[in-house]
């Protein structure tokens, strides 16, 4: 009987909820931070007939590759910062990521999730980024504009003032915060703002609300509003585009209807409440224990 | 219309200004290296690509006229520090930029070279490695490891005869792993390495644009051909046709990573086979043109005026 890796932070919420719904299953399971690092001892074979792995700690049974049934990921492999340079301990990050993301995709089993380059290496993409697979998928997106131009974003102000919303939304593209921008000292520092850089301005939208897809199925927080249940397929079809086999999306109406407003290719925990945590684990468990292996083939590295 | 995004100081970026300006076609320069000050910008996403434009002192330019992109993107080096901002908070605001640009480029249905997602492969080597596999080029032995005894093995198993290198997108000098070097093998517990086993043999360099290759014949006796003239050695360069197999293969790779212009590395054994080592998505294609002589910047130049878009993403659309 082989066991199941879930690579992350020990005390990592998702981990522990996935162990705990493995172990029900009478399933052997190992949480490991970083097996590319000491104490663990990694090797990884590569030709071109072949790939073997095999991990193993001081004194403990190797565990080979074939012997892993499955892998739950939870981020990047992380190193302690203490007695390193700040350049080297960068250059090795990047070492055990490019060990990792190829590693994951190497192994036989089911992984959740094997990430596309694309994703391993931009994990917080803007979701402008993601908006023409989105599209493609049926997937609504909200209209968002770019500009440094302050007149272009008084104008929006003015078109949206006329649809009876009060403001904007300012959404910096390499950070998760928003800001709703309505008083007339908020568009002043909007517009300080875009004399620095560009300002992304998607549209307001309302109340959110989170669903995770695994595998084939969408669990909501909560119950979905009937338009939103009607975009399971397409929901669906979008994460299997992706190459993701667990992935939070957040809808919400906008202008237009409703829409993708975010998009986390490492699911939050505190987002769901404790039902649907557990609903979700139990899913990703079977995705582990019973699933086909989601690998179809190498992906492009675009997830368009 | 052409837009090129670069900075002049680039000798790629440059040579394609050239090249274009040789070909008489119209094309605009967002200067990265100051971007976005002097930029006026304004793009909106609706329910398909973007819309909008980019204005200078000089010019307009309408997203809907544009036939193709090329891009490099530039290190903090390359660029002017943006006026008013603390040291600290400066590369916060090159990774703003660069990031809408990036959203910007994403969504253009025309030609863009390169897109940059589709070079995310190139920040893992052993990535690309398992891609090369199913792309039919072959890929040397290789050993991903910490583990000293691990080295230790494969060394003795390659008779002496392996070379390591980075496992990541930064750049390293590939080198022979020399006897004196064994005990250093205990610093392997500090993270992992990659070992090949040495491929005898002559280095091809390829660059494919669009459906065009160009192969050129790399003639050296330093293990990174690269860094030779550092090491007081030799390089020669001349054009060189590929097997109709091997061609197809890179050919393969650059649409399987959605990729308008690659650089390959590949190696020639005695015995006619083709390793490929890596898939550089942003090649430094001038060391090859000047040396070969071969017109890999006016293809670039033509298929950024045609505007021919990626086949992958094609076929990828025809699937949805």
């Amino acid at each position: 009987m082989g066991v199941y890796l879930l690579l992350g932070d020990p005390q990592d919420p998702w981990c522990l909820a996935v162990r705990c719904a493995l172990e029900a299953g009478h399933n052997e399971t190992l949480i490991i931070r970083n097996p590319f690092a000491d104490p663990a001892f990694f090797s990884w074979r590569l030709d071109n007939e072949q790939s073997t792995s095999r991990l193993s700690w001081t004194g403990e049974e190797p565990l080979t590759g074939d012997r892993i049934s499955g892998v739950f990921v939870r981020g990047p492999a992380w190193i302690d910062a203490a007695g390193w340079q700040p350049d080297d301990l960068a250059y090795m990050l990047a070492e055990t990521q490019a060990a990792f993301v190829a590693w994951l995709w190497s192994l036989d089993c089911p992984v959740v999730n094997r990430y596309p380059a694309a994703i391993w290496y931009q994990p917080r993409a803007p979701l402008l980024l993601w908006h023409p697979l989105l599209r493609r998928c049926g997937l609504p997106t909200l209209e968002t504009v770019i500009t440094n131009i302050p007149q272009r974003a008084r104008a929006l102000k003015r078109r949206l003032a006329g649809a009876g919303v009060a403001g904007v939304v300012y959404e910096p593209l390499t950070s998760p915060a928003r800001y709703l921008v309505t008083s007339d000292d908020e568009w002043e520092r909007l517009e300080t703002m875009q004399g620095y850089a560009p300002a992304c301005l998607p549209y307001p939208y309302g109340d959110v609300q989170c669903l995770c897809v695994i595998g084939d199925q969408v669990v909501w927080q909560g119950s979905p509003v009937a338009e939103a249940a009607r975009l399971e397929p397409a929901l669906i079809r979008f994460a299997s585009a992706a190459g993701l086999a667990f992935v939070e999306l957040t809808l919400a109406p906008g202008s237009k209807g409703l829409c993708v407003v975010a998009l986390e290719p490492f699911p939050r925990h505190d987002h769901f409440d404790d039902a649907t945590r557990q609903r979700i684990a139990a899913l990703l468990a079977d995705l582990l224990v019973a699933a086909p292996d989601h690998r179809k083939a190498m992906p492009p590295g675009s997830p368009q | 219309m052409i837009l090129v995004c670069g900075g002049l100081a680039d000798s790629v970026t440059e040579l394609v200004c050239a090249r274009l300006d040789d070909c008489g076609y119209a094309y605009r320069l967002l200067d990265m290296g100051h971007y976005p000050s002097g930029f006026q910008i304004n793009w909106h996403w609706r329910n398909e690509g973007p819309e909008g434009y980019i204005t200078t002192a000089d010019w307009r330019l309408d997203l809907a006229d544009l036939t193709g992109v090329f891009v490099r993107y530039l290190g903090a080096e390359g660029r002017a520090s943006p006026p008013n901002v603390v040291a600290w908070n400066v590369p916060a605001m090159y990774a703003e930029y660069d990031s809408g640009l990036m959203a910007l480029l994403e969504g253009l249905p025309c030609a863009v070279v390169n897109r940059v997602r589709g070079g995310m492969s190139n920040g893992s080597k052993p990535y690309q490695a398992l891609l090369v596999r199913q792309c039919g080029l072959l890929t040397p032995p290789t050993l991903v490891t910490n583990d000293p005894d691990a080295a230790r093995h494969f060394y003795d198993e390659c008779n002496g005869e392996v070379i390591y290198k980075s496992l990541s997108g930064i750049r390293s000098i590939v080198r022979r792993l020399q006897p004196d070097q064994l005990p250093r093998l205990s610093l392997l517990r500090n993270g992992p390495a990659q070992f090949q086993a040495f491929i005898p043999g002559a280095d091809v360099r390829v660059h494919t644009v669009g459906e065009q290759l160009f192969a050129t014949r790399v003639r050296s006796d330093a293990v990174d051909y690269r860094y030779a003239t550092r090491e007081g050695r030799k390089v020669e360069m001349e054009p060189t046709i590929l097997p109709p197999a091997a061609a197809e293969s890179c050919l393969n790779l650059a649409h399987w990573l959605d990729l308008l212009m690659t650089g390959i590395d590949l190696r020639e054994t005695p015995e006619g086979e083709y390793y490929c080592f890596e898939v550089n998505p942003s090649p430094g294609f001038i060391y090859y043109e000047k040396n070969s002589r071969q017109p890999i910047s006016a293809a670039l130049a033509d298929l950024l005026h045609t505007g021919v878009r990626s086949p992958a993403q094609h076929a990828k659309e025809m699937l949805m």
